[in-house]
């Protein structure tokens, strides 16, 4: 029994205010330093679900994840893009070092094929990372990927809306991304295993679109009328 | 020479049975319907025999399962055994409607004699649930009139053999009627005496095609026989007595089936990625499915398990008949290219295409989707979906020779509804298309908009603003 509890409490699933554990769950970096320190040092968790909470496309919550994407396509696992708003743009990841071969777009028409696709990616050992935009998901549903992504142990990052930052989640880690200054990317930790949440840090994302702060808006100012604009 | 014959007294009965769970009596009843051929034991317990009147057969079993023979299908079935005797003897003569030719004799050092033939054989024939009997001769038609009579033993003897036939009766001998007869009156009531009578003195009293007849059961005179070549595509079917509703019901026959094409597979030491599974419906056009794997297979229980997600995702629209599967794509198999050699890490080359054969069995062949930048000026041309490959082609672009783009393309260009709060670069024109009538004329700046979201937009040659993608 002792035995149970003391791999409960190693994994840090039984949460301990009075001091913050070292977790020894499996982990992705991601790339970030200064993500990585508000997340214990680790990063992504493998192996558990993770929630990025965005209100728009187009704030740098791609770029977050660019550098794990790199590391696991150059290493040969598969990335999943399963329901994305928009097209992810080839060019673009090509020109961030990708190997598109191991890159796969995936629509399913319904909740259950969703549901049933997300599944089979996370239990296989060829994924690395999934993303995944699910809409609406009831607590129980996530309740099941959050199982699925326990059978793996793969990255699994689901996109969802900020507003449901107030309902609870059985995902390990969950960020709420907001555009910052000089187009960068607000996180606060809403919630990770191990540790208090409602850390908050601030990256630089203007390497996105390959704009750089020291330089002054490069845009040439054409015939037209102002007002156009 | 030495050839073997397999006849089957009951092919069809045996093919029926063997794809169907339940042991009901079961007959098969001649093409017009009236009269019993061949009844199973089952059914042969219920006191239902062959040559017996139908009505007569209903009335003594009402649960009887009833089949109407078809000489179109027996050569069919008949085709399937010979793809499987094909394993063990390259010379084989299909002989409609329910026998087979095997020549034996340059088999026997192969397998070390013709007892261990008839062994192997007989082995075979039980996996297969058939009955079949044999019958060796010194000439096809020898052996044939052994097999067909259930005299047949395991002896490559030339001597034993022709004192066997010897003793066969004029009947047994299958002479047509008119011979029989004329026979008869000469006194002759075995083949043996027949054998006896001077060949000049037969061809003039009896006609010449009996003497040839004879002559070539003796094995004086030649009787060539053409061999039978197996097609290049493997090819099963089942049939029901009874409609299956289910698809689960098919499950048990196609599970044969499949074990069968696992072994076609590895004999031929082939893989295959594309099945073709036609349900036949007894008053509908016939349902064809096409089951594809992702990647090159073998294995029975992984088609098994992709064909078995298709019926769950579709629903059988009528009762099914018969169900045919064919394959007639064939692939090389693959040395497995794992280092280790105890086995001890994982195949991922298999396990990735289980899983893309499982998604796309599910979710169809186009949801699953491949990028690649493709060489066109115009964004919504320089990339292209394509279905999923497992390829390994080192395609290395220099990433700053590519120019800036967003992450997020947008499936069509959305009119920009606000004015940006701050401007970054641009213009960069784009201008092309003029070639193939999709011209594209715009000027691309990257801007913020006031919620944060940083945009891809253009300006059109119309001077309308439209969102193209997000740096995400």
């Amino acid at each position: 029994m002792s035995e149970l509890l003391n791999t409960l409490m190693q994994d840090a699933r039984v949460w301990q205010g009075h001091k913050h554990n070292k977790t020894t769950q499996p982990a992705e970096l991601t790339g970030y330093q200064a993500l990585d320190n508000q997340l214990g040092g680790i990063g992504w968790p493998r192996g558990a679900l993770s929630e990025c909470l965005l209100d728009a496309p187009g704030i740098g919550e791609l770029t977050l994840l660019m550098p794990l994407m790199q590391r696991l396509s150059q290493a040969g696992k598969t990335v999943f893009w399963l329901n994305p708003p928009h097209t992810p743009y080839a060019p673009a990841l090509a020109r961030e070092d990708i190997d598109l071969d191991q890159i796969i777009m995936i629509h399913t028409e319904d909740k259950g094929d969703f549901l049933w696709t997300l599944e089979n990616c996370l239990r296989s050992p060829v994924t690395g990372l999934v993303m995944a935009w699910p809409g609406k998901l009831a607590a129980r549903e996530i309740r099941r990927l959050q199982l699925a992504a326990e059978a793996g142990s793969n990255v699994c990052v689901l996109f969802r809306e900020r507003h449901y930052a107030d309902q609870n989640s059985p995902a390990a880690l969950r960020l709420e991304l907001e555009p910052g200054d000089q187009q960068g990317l607000k996180i606060s930790v809403v919630k990770r295993r191990g540790s208090w949440p409602g850390q908050r840090c601030s990256l630089a994302m203007t390497h996105r679109a390959g704009l750089f702060h020291h330089e002054a808006p490069r845009v040439v100012q054409g015939p037209w009328p102002l007002s156009a604009r | 020479m030495l050839w073997l014959y397999l006849h089957f007294p009951h092919l069809l009965l045996d093919h029926i049975r063997r794809s169907s769970e339940n042991t009901s009596a079961l007959v098969i009843v001649e093409g017009s319907g009236q009269k019993v051929i061949q009844a199973c034991p089952a059914a042969r317990d219920l006191g239902v025999d062959a040559n017996m009147r139908l009505k007569t057969a209903v009335s003594l079993a009402p649960e009887l399962g009833i089949a109407r023979a078809d000489q179109q299908q027996e050569t069919r079935i008949l085709e399937d055994q010979a793809r499987w005797l094909y394993r063990y003897a390259a010379h084989i003569v299909l002989v409609p409607p329910n026998g087979l030719l095997a020549e034996i004799g340059s088999l026997q050092r192969l397998y070390g004699g013709v007892p261990a033939v008839w062994q192997t054989v007989e082995d075979v024939l039980q996996k297969h649930q058939l009955t079949a009997w044999p019958g060796i001769g010194h000439t096809p038609l020898a052996a044939r009139l052994i097999a067909r009579n259930g005299k047949g033993t395991c002896t490559a003897d030339k001597s034993h053999c022709l004192q066997t036939l010897g003793k066969m009766s004029l009947l047994a001998a299958e002479f047509d009627e008119r011979t029989c007869t004329r026979l008869q009156r000469l006194g002759l009531s075995t083949l043996g005496e027949v054998f006896r009578l001077p060949p000049a003195d037969m061809a003039r009293r009896l006609s010449p095609e009996t003497l040839a007849y004879i002559q070539k059961i003796q094995g004086s005179r030649p009787d060539p026989q053409t061999p039978w070549q197996p097609p290049h595509y493997f090819q099963q079917q089942a049939d029901f007595v009874q409609d299956i509703e289910q698809s689960q019901g098919l499950l048990f026959p196609l599970q044969r089936i499949l074990s069968e094409l696992e072994k076609d597979l590895c004999w031929r030491q082939q893989d295959t990625d594309c099945l073709l599974l036609v349900l036949q419906h007894r008053h509908a056009e016939p349902t064809r499915l096409r089951i594809r794997t992702s990647g090159p297979e073998h294995r029975a229980e992984a088609f098994l398990s992709l064909i078995s997600l298709r019926f769950d995702q579709q629903p059988l629209q009528a009762p099914v008949v018969s169900l045919r599967l064919t394959v007639k794509r064939f692939l090389g198999r693959e040395a497995p290219g794992g280092q280790d050699l105890l086995g001890e890490s994982q195949d991922l080359n298999e396990a990735w295409h289980t899983l893309i054969s499982r998604l796309q069995a599910r979710l169809g062949e186009n949801a699953l989707k491949q990028l690649a930048p493709q060489a066109d000026h115009r964004p919504e041309r320089a990339w292209i979906a394509s279905g999923v490959r497992r390829t390994s082609r080192a395609m290395k672009t220099t990433a700053n020779q590519l120019p800036q783009r967003p992450l997020w393309l947008l499936r069509g260009p959305q009119p920009l509804t606000e004015i940006p709060q701050a401007w970054f670069t641009g213009p960069e024109r784009i201008s092309g298309g003029w070639w193939d009538g999709q011209r594209v004329h715009r000027d691309y700046y990257i801007a913020q908009l006031n919620n944060g979201q940083l945009a891809w937009v253009f300006r059109d040659v119309q001077e309308g603003w439209f969102v193209h993608g997000w740096f995400g």
